[in-house]
């Protein structure tokens, strides 16, 4: 009896023992994981909310305020004729008042086409205000997606702008010794925000609602009523390049004529393998590595032109224009339609400016997918109104 | 050790003594006690009821040696008359509560460093020890700490048995200490033989061989509970054991029941860190003997546990954190602690076994078991999302240095940072100019004490400095609100899009049926003769489930990496998108499947092996000397089968099609794929390895004698090993023959690894001193082995078969105790030996999703697998400390107090190197296949070889030994190129053992009382203290980690782009450190 005793109270003992241990954190709700506008006061109260804009002319000078004699920017960022800066950093305190931007992400880096970057925005009076983000996050679309409203404590972090598009950033310096021309772009410039520095600083406000986003609907000669195709070479004219840069936009009425930004002449695209020629007759056929964004061009029926870039690395890099195939890019005029995308204003040469040579090339429109490939933001048809279906180049066919 | 002895049969009247062994408090007997006449060197052991006879003695003085696990020796005086038969009185033996709480910690050890999710552990200490061995017993708790392994050996090579059937897995070669976690009465009673000595039990193996006899009736009458507290991984246990002792019936029955438990502990820098621990262990046993000396049992034991993991981190990572026992895989979900990574095992296991007294010289053993082991580890997996893991390269501030590294061969960019005293900063080159010659100026010493570049950011750098160091929670552990958020946006956007994030949990279970055959025959004078059939049927069963969807609506059934790697290389393969979708299915029967919780994906595969072994050992013991030899033959055999057909493995098998080339995952057989099946076959695989040995001991006399074992074998490679992707397919390593291929027995035995191995011992044993010097030597030849890694060569997990890989161990082990008067035991061990490769490997590298590797340059064709040499020879194993040495002080009062210090020393500890970063074609450009190596060490981008008298480096490869002949380069003792700092730190061998030599010591004391109360109840209490002084400097394992620090050269055509950069700090090696100062205190009642 004794015996039964001991023994049920020994397993009593256990069985409390190992129910006290069975306790879990419970799983997180919606509620515990977005912030809401409350949690967003208590957050900034420490300091101030700017709007983008803002923020740029509070935080960004022409010159910056980073880099020093011994210890300049990237080479070939100044232009001294007209004493502009295509490059810069400015550094945000780390201490003093809490320095805040909210906005909501346009962009997103499934396609691959927007890498290590991602773009918000802020309606602010009905206006599209936007700003550029340098990240070191791989596939941040995974948390950060499209829609979603986030906002940012920026102290510590700092402003800059790379080949002229205003970025939030941190300083970094450029010794690519591997890069083409590398003694050209060596020195400080906006580099990448550490992932968990920027995770830190951030937070999601609400989930994403992709409906909130404002999209800037234009015929390209619309377009170019609102922006300079090519601005004026002062602070002034600059200003209104950067602030335009970013923007989201859906330009109507245009098709891919099949060419190619050649150093400022267009070009017409070859058939080649995509591996093997830069100007192969898909989105983004090889840089070797370089990197650069390949640029097609875009028109309308006035003749006027914008370039759609995109990246050797995005997903849809090796799919045809809409209208060119293996045989060639004879049909693209017939795939009219709207691309969508992020505009953008890219110069890294100083000398360009200095020898006063903008070919309006620099403006460009950067879809974030095509229609099977993330972001559907493509969308064209042919005289019989048949939707484009993206076919990729296939070697096994040629 | 058991060791019986068959004397002649005499009709005369004989010297013979009795006894009986006792436990001095409760008066029960001691069941398997070792009696032993110091000045004959005969032996026995006592029976059931404790009782001993020896017969056919010499009339003399003699000692009588008595020892038992778990309790104190004794030694007693007894004077032999002629033909007289002497009954000893009683002889008490004391429970020894230090050993016993020592063999639990030991215990949890090993169980705790089965530690991956393949269940192979990084190091392991041997929780077994031969009682009656000074060296074992004095090394086996003492240097476990330092993961010290018995002669270098890996731990397949010890093997493990439980009532005579083998546990060593037959996919793995280990044995899982988790089946037995905390049952520490369950593996109390063991046989240990050291390495190739005569057993009856087993043939054996290179190291040691233990047999686990779980028989109730060695278990001593009445009841055991006892708590205890540590500040170990788990707090608390709690046990309670009862025996009935053998009853009147014949039978007797044990049972036990053992909870070891710690909740989460909020507290970063402790001692299991984010780590929660329950484990119930629970273990029943229930003996028949009859009176003619046969005997039926039935067993069954298991320990469901759940527990958390840690994880080796780089050695920046200690040093921000400011603890060696900071753990990246836990972070607050809640306001609670989660870790990622919870294995979750449970081992049932039932045996019956019957011993069969055919006579007084024949007697046999019969055993059945079964046993279910379920293994599985959960870890974070993410889709299309960033990577979580805390300490993830690019999340440290070293990854600011990246770029920021001169080259010092590149005087264009090359500006060198001196330190005040003009030397280089030995953490690194950071460029002091750039690449114009423009000076940078200086740098400054940032808040982690390193001197960085004038190109690094200090704000930027200090910024991460500082959240590391302050243990920022969204900085160093994982962010779980991140986690859900990505998933709940992701809902939100598209409620059927896949997680983004989600626990996964891989089941790695085997399932063993086994039976042995023991026949043991002493008929004849002199010889016992030994025969033995075993026979196992095992199959691993490895699937993933779901564990935790992470508030996502699903999973989508692709291989997650396989399509970003996929997409990543498609303008180099041709693939469409298209395409692509198809190779990414897990299961392409049941394409894009819908994953919720529980549900299993990804892979579900089994591996079904059969293993036969008979074997049989003759020993005849003389007066002088003792002989033994042993043969054995054993089959194995092995087969994949899946229940999935995956995109990749048909993508493969397309190519293999194309090409019309036999790929031996695939042989013949393909059409099995051709339509949806419950289970897809792959090959079986087969494999015969004969094995002999011999020993000789000659007694030179009573106390002293000199013994001689020797050992040649083959084995087959396990099944982990064998198949290079066995989630994928089942593809085996090159030299695997395929059984309609194998023409020769040199074909035949051709991935057999080749064993040789002797050693020779010297033993002595007087009253006061005892103890043993044994030399040994081992050669294996043509080893295999299978590793995995991220290739940034070839941007893509790769696997990699090493094959051909001989080692040598060879060294001394010495043990001494001597008596220091009544209360006292100096013991000193030491162990030196010298445990490496001796060749190099052969390697073939293949892509886990399939992909080329790289590409001809000539010829653009695609090159799926690539082979080279890994430049393995001379460098040392990774096996814990090859010099060790340690001396013990033990206290014990006959009032049942117990005390010991054990200062041990360690050294010559060495990181196991990266194979990846030892290729041949690393140092030649060229691959023994003849690819090109995109980006290797002598290329003009690196030329980071040293060479003579500055001269140009000039390689080439001789066809014919697939040697590289270098002219011109600097070579190492090991024919090895030697490379220009800091890229000889990629590819060096470290040392894990500490700068200072105060460091390289560790100190464990432990402190016991037993009181004996009335009614024969007892009260132990023991509190033993390892690393006393908390040493938190003491490096016991880690790895090399793969990757190499590269660039893409722009520019240049892909398989064309890549360099190895001078930043040796990017990938560094990671690291386990010892535990500081820990304790464990234990109270035990008996009644």
């Amino acid at each position: 009896m004794k015996t039964i005793k001991n023994t049920l109270y020994f397993v009593l003992c256990t069985v409390v023992l190992i129910a006290l241990g069975s306790c879990e954190p419970r799983a997180l709700t919606e509620e515990d994981v977005f912030f809401t506008e409350d949690q967003v006061a208590e957050l900034t109260s420490d300091g101030q909310i700017y709007h983008l804009n803002d923020f740029l002319d509070q935080f960004m000078t022409e010159q910056g305020n980073f880099a020093s004699d011994t210890c300049p920017y990237r080479e070939r960022s100044y232009d001294a004729t007209h004493e502009l800066y295509l490059y810069s950093v400015d550094t945000i305190p780390t201490n003093g008042p809490g320095v805040y931007i909210r906005g909501r992400i346009t962009t997103d880096d499934y396609s691959g086409n927007f890498y290590k970057a991602m773009v918000i925005q802020e309606v602010v009076n009905g206006v599209q205000q936007n700003l550029r983000i340098s990240v070191d996050l791989g596939s941040s679309h995974g948390l950060y997606q499209m829609g979603q409203e986030i906002i940012i404590r920026c102290n510590g972090l700092a402003v800059g702008r790379y080949a002229n598009q205003p970025q939030l950033c941190i300083p970094s310096y450029n010794n690519n010794i591997y890069a083409m021309n590398a003694n050209q772009k060596v020195g400080w410039c906006p580099g990448r925000i550490q992932a968990s520095v920027f995770r830190r600083a951030t937070h999601l406000i609400g989930k994403p609602d992709r409906s909130q986003l404002k999209y800037d609907e234009y015929t390209l000669s619309d377009l170019y009523r609102d922006i300079d195709l090519k601005p004026a070479l002062t602070e002034a004219g600059m200003d209104a390049v950067r602030k335009a840069d970013g923007r989201l936009i859906i330009i109507r009425n245009v098709h891919f004529t099949g060419e190619f930004d050649n150093n400022g002449t267009l070009a017409k695209c070859d058939t080649l393998h995509p591996d093997s020629s830069s100007n192969a007759n898909v989105f983004a056929p090889t840089t070797d590595n370089i990197g650069y964004p390949q640029s097609r061009v875009l028109q309308d029926n006035m003749s006027n032109k914008i370039m759609c870039s995109s990246s050797e690395y995005s997903k849809f890099a090796h799919f045809y224009l809409p209208g060119a195939d293996r045989h060639g890019v004879t049909d693209c005029p017939n795939w009219t339609g709207s691309v969508t995308g992020i505009l953008g204003w890219y110069l890294d040469k100083a000398s360009t400016l200095a020898s006063n040579k903008l070919t309006g090339y620099e403006w460009s429109v950067t879809p974030r997918g095509i229609p099977g490939i993330g972001i559907s933001d493509i969308e064209m048809y042919n005289d019989h109104d048949d939707p484009w279906i993206p076919t990729e180049y296939d070697p096994r066919k040629q | 050790m058991l060791l019986s002895l068959m004397l002649c049969v005499s009709a005369f009247a004989q010297t013979t003594l009795r006894g009986k062994v006792v436990d001095a408090g409760t008066n029960t007997p001691v069941v398997g006690a070792t009696v032993l006449l110091g000045n004959q060197n005969v032996a026995t052991t006592t029976n059931a009821e404790g009782e001993f006879q020896l017969l056919y003695l010499d009339a003399t003085d003699e000692e009588v040696i008595v020892e038992a696990e778990g309790y104190v020796g004794t030694i007693e005086l007894v004077l032999l008359e002629e033909n007289k038969t002497v009954e000893m009185p009683a002889i008490q033996l004391a429970p020894d509560i230090a050993k016993q709480t020592q063999d639990e910690i030991l215990l949890n050890l090993t169980e705790e460093e089965m530690n991956d999710d393949e269940g192979r552990s990084q190091s392991q200490a041997s929780a077994s020890s031969a009682t009656t061995d000074v060296f074992n017993s004095t090394t086996s708790f003492a240097w476990s700490t330092a993961r010290y392994r018995n002669r270098g050996y890996a731990s397949t090579a010890e093997t493990y048995y439980i009532e005579g059937l083998p546990f060593n897995s037959s996919e793995r070669g280990q044995f899982n200490y988790s089946a037995m976690g905390g049952l520490n009465d369950a593996s109390r009673y063991k046989d240990v033989i050291n390495p190739m000595e005569a057993t009856s039990f087993t043939f054996g193996g290179l190291g040691q061989a233990t047999n686990y006899l779980m028989g109730a009736s060695r278990y001593a009458q009445g009841w055991k509970v006892g708590v205890a507290g540590t500040n170990r991984n788990y707090k608390a246990r709690v046990n309670a054991t009862y025996a009935s002792g053998t009853m009147a019936n014949g039978w007797s029955v044990i049972a036990q029941l053992a909870y070891r438990f710690s909740p989460y502990v909020d507290n970063k820098g402790i001692i299991g860190e984010g780590i929660k621990y329950y484990s119930l262990g629970y273990f029943v046993s229930a003996e028949k003997a009859w009176s003619n000396g046969n005997r039926l049992r039935f067993l069954t034991f298991g320990a469901p546990t759940e527990r958390g993991q840690n994880a080796a981190v780089t050695q920046e990572v200690y040093d921000l954190t400011g603890s060696i026992n900071y753990n990246p895989y836990w972070g607050y979900q809640d306001g609670k602690v989660r870790n990622s990574r919870i294995v979750k095992s449970f081992d049932p296991t039932f045996i019956a076994a019957f011993d069969l007294k055919i006579d007084e010289h024949q007697k046999m053993k019969f055993a059945l078991g079964y046993h279910y082991s379920m293994y599985s580890n959960s870890a974070v997996n993410f889709y299309n999302a960033p990577d979580p893991r805390p300490d993830y390269y690019r999340n440290l501030p070293s990854f600011y240095w990246d770029g920021q590294i001169a080259n010092p061969n590149n005087e264009t960019s090359a500006g060198q940072l001196f330190d005040e005293n003009g030397a280089h900063y030995p953490w690194g080159l950071f460029i002091g100019e750039d690449m114009n010659g423009k000076s940078l100026g200086t740098g400054v010493i940032a808040d982690d004490g390193y001197l960085i570049g004038p190109s690094i950011d200090p704000a930027q750098y200090n910024n991460l400095v500082n959240l590391w160091k302050n243990r920022d929670n969204t900085t160093t552990q994982i962010n779980w609100d991140n986690l859900y958020a990505a998933n709940y946006a992701n809902n939100a956007n598209d409620p059927n899009a896949p997680a983004r994030y989600f626990v996964e949990r891989r089941h790695n279970d085997i399932q063993e049926s086994m039976a042995t055959i023991n026949y043991q025959n002493t008929k004849y004078d002199h010889l016992k003769m030994t025969a033995a059939l075993e026979a196992k049927v095992s199959q691993g069963i490895h699937y993933k489930t779901m564990d935790d969807l992470l508030g996502a609506n699903q999973w989508i059934d692709i291989d997650a990496f396989a399509e970003r790697d996929i997409k990543e290389l498609a303008s180099n393969t041709g693939f469409t998108q298209e395409y692509i979708a198809q190779i990414v299915q897990n299961d392409l029967y049941h394409p894009n499947r819908v994953i919720r919780q529980g549900d299993r994906f990804g892979y579900d595969y089994r591996i079904n092996m059969n293993h036969l072994k008979a074997w049989f050992q003759n020993e005849w013991t003389f007066h002088e000397v003792d002989l033994y030899y042993g043969l054995s033959l054993e089959y194995n055999s092995m087969q994949r089968t899946s229940r999935m057909f995956n995109g990749r493995q048909a993508y493969l098998a397309t190519l293999a099609y194309r090409r019309g080339t036999m790929w031996k995952y695939l042989g013949d057989d393909t059409d099995q794929y051709s339509s949806p099946k419950s289970t897809y076959y792959d090959r079986t695989h087969h494999f015969v390895d004969p094995a002999i040995k011999f020993g000789a001991t000659y007694k030179i006399n009573g106390r002293n004698r000199v013994k001689l074992n020797a050992m040649a074998m083959t084995s087959a490679p396990y099944a982990r090993d064998a198949y290079i992707s066995q989630r994928v397919h089942g593809r085996v390593v090159d030299n695997i023959y395929v059984h309609d291929t194998a023409r020769t027995i040199a074909e035949f035995y051709s991935s057999s690894e080749k064993v040789a191995s002797a050693d020779l011992t010297y033993e002595f044993n007087y009253p006061i001193v005892r103890g043993r010097v044994t030399g040994f030597f081992t050669q294996s030849w043509n080893g295999t082995e299978l590793n995995g890694y991220y290739d940034d060569e070839s941007r893509t997990f790769v696997n990699q078969a090493l094959t051909g890989i001989d080692k040598r161990y060879m060294g001394i082990e010495a043990a001494i105790a001597v008596k220091l008067g009544t209360y006292f035991t100096l013991t000193g061990a030491a162990s030196v030996g010298d445990y490496r490769y001796t060749s190099d490997a052969m390697a073939v590298s293949s892509a886990e999703n399939g992909m080329p590797m790289t590409q001809n340059m000539v010829t653009k064709e695609l090159i799926y697998e690539t082979r080279d040499k890994v430049l393995l020879n001379g460098l040392k194993l990774a096996t814990g400390p090859q010099a060790n040495a340690s001396l013990k002080l033990s206290f014990f009062h006959p009032k049942m107090w117990f005390a010991d210090v054990t200062v041990s020393y360690h050294d010559w500890n060495y990181l196991s190197v990266a194979p990846s970063r030892r290729m041949q074609g690393l140092y030649t450009g060229e691959r023994t296949d003849g690819t090109n190596v995109n980006g290797w060490f002598g290329d003009s981008y690196a030329n980071a070889i040293e060479t003579t008298d500055g001269q140009a480096l000039r390689v080439s490869i001789d066809p014919e030994t697939q040697m590289a002949v270098y002219e011109n380069a600097v070579l190492d003792a090991n024919g090895v190129p030697v490379l220009k700092y800091p890229y000889n730190l990629m590819t060096m061998q470290e040392s894990l053992v500490a700068t200072n030599p105060l460091n390289r010591f560790l100190i464990d004391a432990s402190i016991g009382k037993l009181i004996y109360l009335k009614n024969r109840q007892s009260v132990s209490i023991n509190l033993s203290v390892t690393n006393l002084t908390n040493n938190t400097h003491f490096k016991t394992g880690g790895y090399q980690q793969a990757r190499l620090p590269r660039a893409v050269r722009q520019g240049q055509k892909d398989y064309e782009n890549s360099v190895i950069t001078a930043n040796a700090w990017k990938y560094p090696s990671k690291y386990y450190y010892a535990w500081g100062a820990n304790f464990f205190l234990s109270v035990t009642y008996k009644f």
